[in-house]
């Protein structure tokens, strides 16, 4: 490898020896790409044309009365496929055009990413299979039947729990098997280096946009930038364009699911601890044999039992915080952020919301800046449902 | 202290060409893996691969996902493993035996401690599937501290200039993989595999042995014209699995495989 797998102690090149040949040429492509202006180029035009970049920053002001705190959204939600995923696979899509593969594959668990994917396979010419774990396949019927239409092959993984992480292993188990004219395109700041790298390069308009946009806006920085993190891309996109500024304070919310006992969440920096899983030493849920745990999550996005290694070496360094919602405080984050401003966002989103909404003293009188990542069209089914529930335990409450 | 070099040193000695069987430690029943190993200490066997069961093993196919899940059910894990090699070596002080697993067990219990363990308990090789050259060096190390040996991995999409140094690097049998994808049986070898192992016998310094999609005589016999190990392991693990007697089954397939 040409430039450091490492943030400091976590990432690295955890992968088959099959693998590792692939993961040059990658590395190489990007490497020369990132510098290229006709690439740069290419990727900017596309974002701007195609996705619908730069996305708006909007500020909430019936929230920011009923909170007490400054609460602006950086909208990746209006993005071409509904979430920041795009940003992403155009990125790498166009440097599989350049290595001259033909096909991508993808792994996907809520189907965003497998249907921004099959997107750019579109808009690209390339051939496209994506792997979903069987259980997702159920719950996110629509993305399934959006994959499809868009000319993508989906393969249905019934092994293990048959989620997210399952759909990953056959990704890469499927890479193994034709790695000369394939690339596999991952969907977050995951898996051996180069791809924590390329992943966050390509994300990091939303941070670089959102800070220009800020100061435009308000006049100067947010004192709090926050985004939800499963594996951790959109959160890395946003992180990146104020690393350079120690007075904004980055938050980053992992999904607290029903609680912390082993397997009902995937707050990997509450109750995990330094392992390998798919290709990089990361915080990790695991048993005491090393064996990787079950995840709960209400949102699919955030249901993984690893985090970015970035995001780890960022914990550690203090330079960022980790903190965890339950499914219930996303679920009504998720109505909240409805009635008071019309914006219906995703699960995986609403986490970050519910996160200042429950903070709110807290964080009184100071302006946060959140990654609204994802519309929530893909989840009004499952969320409505659940919803009910929600509603029903606050009457109790009240 | 595992006397590695020396133990699987004398075993290659004896012939050229030979047998390394894999099984999943563990599926079955950990009892039932120490009885298999002393079926494959036979004239012919170089060594045994001990898999360590793993909940994400990307570089399996479906038998030995399968294999690994129904492993972990029976309670099997690298401490698990460990006590079973510990107790095979009170009886058995010849057959030499790799510990194959991946690289989050080891690094949960703590690469020193596994690896002391591992030593301790009496095993000679470790092999870790997703543990490229790049991340070798503190396996390695530690392994060498240890009196054991790291077993590298070489593929069809390996360069020369990587080859060499795995060569160099890698401790008692350089295993090449013997074709693109993940275990389980192939119908046919070659193509890739003629024109790596052809690159591999060049620079090698230990035997080589080729693995991944091997399951019939024919498979081994043609390594065999090639190289001196026959790696075999989802046919065996699924063969055993199946089978009604497991001691006959795999006792009559090792014979199959490998005529004494």
């Amino acid at each position: 490898m040409r430039s450091d797998p490492y943030f400091e102690l976590y990432g690295g090149v955890f992968a088959p020896e099959t693998l590792v040949a692939p993961l040059e040429e990658l590395e190489a492509a990007w490497l020369d790409a990132r510098d290229n202006p006709e690439f740069l180029g290419e990727f900017d035009r596309l974002l701007r044309t195609y996705a619908g970049r730069p996305t708006p920053i909007t500020f909430c002001q019936r929230l920011t009365e009923q909170l007490d705190v400054h609460v602006w959204l950086k909208r990746e939600d209006l993005l071409h496929t509904g979430a920041h995923k795009i940003n992403n696979t155009i990125g790498q899509g166009l440097l599989a055009k350049r290595m001259g593969k033909e096909r991508l594959i993808a792994e996907t668990g809520a189907g965003q990413h497998g249907v921004a994917t099959a997107t750019a396979a579109a808009l690209l010419g390339l051939e496209c299979r994506i792997y979903m774990g069987a259980v997702d396949a159920q719950r996110q019927r629509p993305n399934l039947e959006r994959m499809k239409l868009l000319g993508a092959e989906v393969e249905i993984v019934e092994a293990g729990t048959a989620t997210l992480k399952d759909a990953i292993s056959e990704a890469m188990r499927a890479w193994t098997a034709d790695p000369v004219s394939t690339h596999y395109l991952l969907g977050s700041v995951l898996g051996p280096h180069p791809f924590p790298n390329i992943v966050a390069d390509f994300q990091s308009v939303i941070g670089r946009e959102a800070r220009a946009q800020v100061i435009e806006t308000l006049g100067g920085l947010p004192h709090v930038a926050a985004a939800c993190v499963g594996g951790g891309s959109n959160a890395i996109g946003l992180f990146r364009g104020f690393l350079g500024d120690p007075g904004v304070k980055l938050v980053g919310v992992e999904a607290g699911g029903r609680g912390l006992a082993a397997g009902e969440h995937a707050a990997r920096f509450a109750t995990g601890s330094p392992g390998v899983l798919h290709g990089c030493c990361t915080y990790v849920l695991q048993d005491e044999d090393g064996q990787i745990q079950p995840t709960h999550s209400v949102s699919a996005g955030l249901d993984y039992a690893a985090v970015g290694p970035e995001h780890a070496m960022l914990r550690e360094s203090g330079r960022a915080r980790y903190v965890h919602e339950t499914d219930q405080s996303a679920l009504a984050a998720f109505r909240t952020l409805a009635r008071t401003e019309g914006i219906i966002c995703a699960l995986e989103s609403a986490h970050a919301v519910g996160w200042v909404i429950r903070n709110a003293e807290s964080l009184a009188g100071q302006s946060v800046l959140i990654n609204l990542s994802g519309r929530g069209d893909k989840d009004l089914d499952h969320a409505i449902g659940q919803l009910g529930r929600v509603l029903s335990a606050e009457t109790k409450e009240f | 202290m595992a006397d590695s070099d020396s133990r699987l040193d004398r075993r290659l000695a004896e012939r050229d060409k030979q047998l390394v069987p894999y099984l999943m430690a563990g599926d079955g029943g950990l009892e039932w893996t120490r009885v298999f190993l002393e079926v494959c200490d036979r004239p012919g066997v170089a060594c045994v691969e001990l898999g360590v069961p793993f909940s994400d093993p990307i570089a399996d196919g479906p038998v030995l996902q399968a294999a690994a899940r129904r492993a972990i059910e029976a309670g099997s894990s690298l401490k698990a493993v460990i006590a079973l090699v510990e107790k095979f070596r009170r009886k058995n002080d010849t057959l030499p035996l790799a510990v194959f697993s991946y690289a989050n067990p080891i690094a949960k219990m703590g690469l020193e401690d596994a690896f002391k363990a591992i030593a301790e308990a009496g095993a000679d090789l470790v092999m870790m599937p997703e543990v490229p050259l790049e991340e070798s060096a503190p396996f390695r190390e530690a392994a060498a501290e240890n009196g054991l040996g790291v077993v590298l991995f070489a593929a069809p999409s390996t360069d020369n200039a990587r080859l060499m140094q795995i060569a160099e690097h890698t401790r008692g049998f350089l295993y090449l993989i013997g074709r693109y994808g993940v275990t389980g049986a192939s119908k046919e070898l070659g193509g890739d595999l003629d024109a790596a192992l052809n690159r591999v016998q060049a620079v090698a310094r230990t035997p080589v042995a080729v693995g991944f999609g091997l399951s019939t005589p024919e498979h081994v016999e043609y390594v065999h014209a090639r190289a001196d190990l026959a790696v075999v392991g989802s046919a065996l693990v699924e063969r055993l699995h199946q089978a009604e007697d497991p001691v006959a089954a795999c006792r009559a397939f090792l014979a199959r495989l490998m005529p004494e």
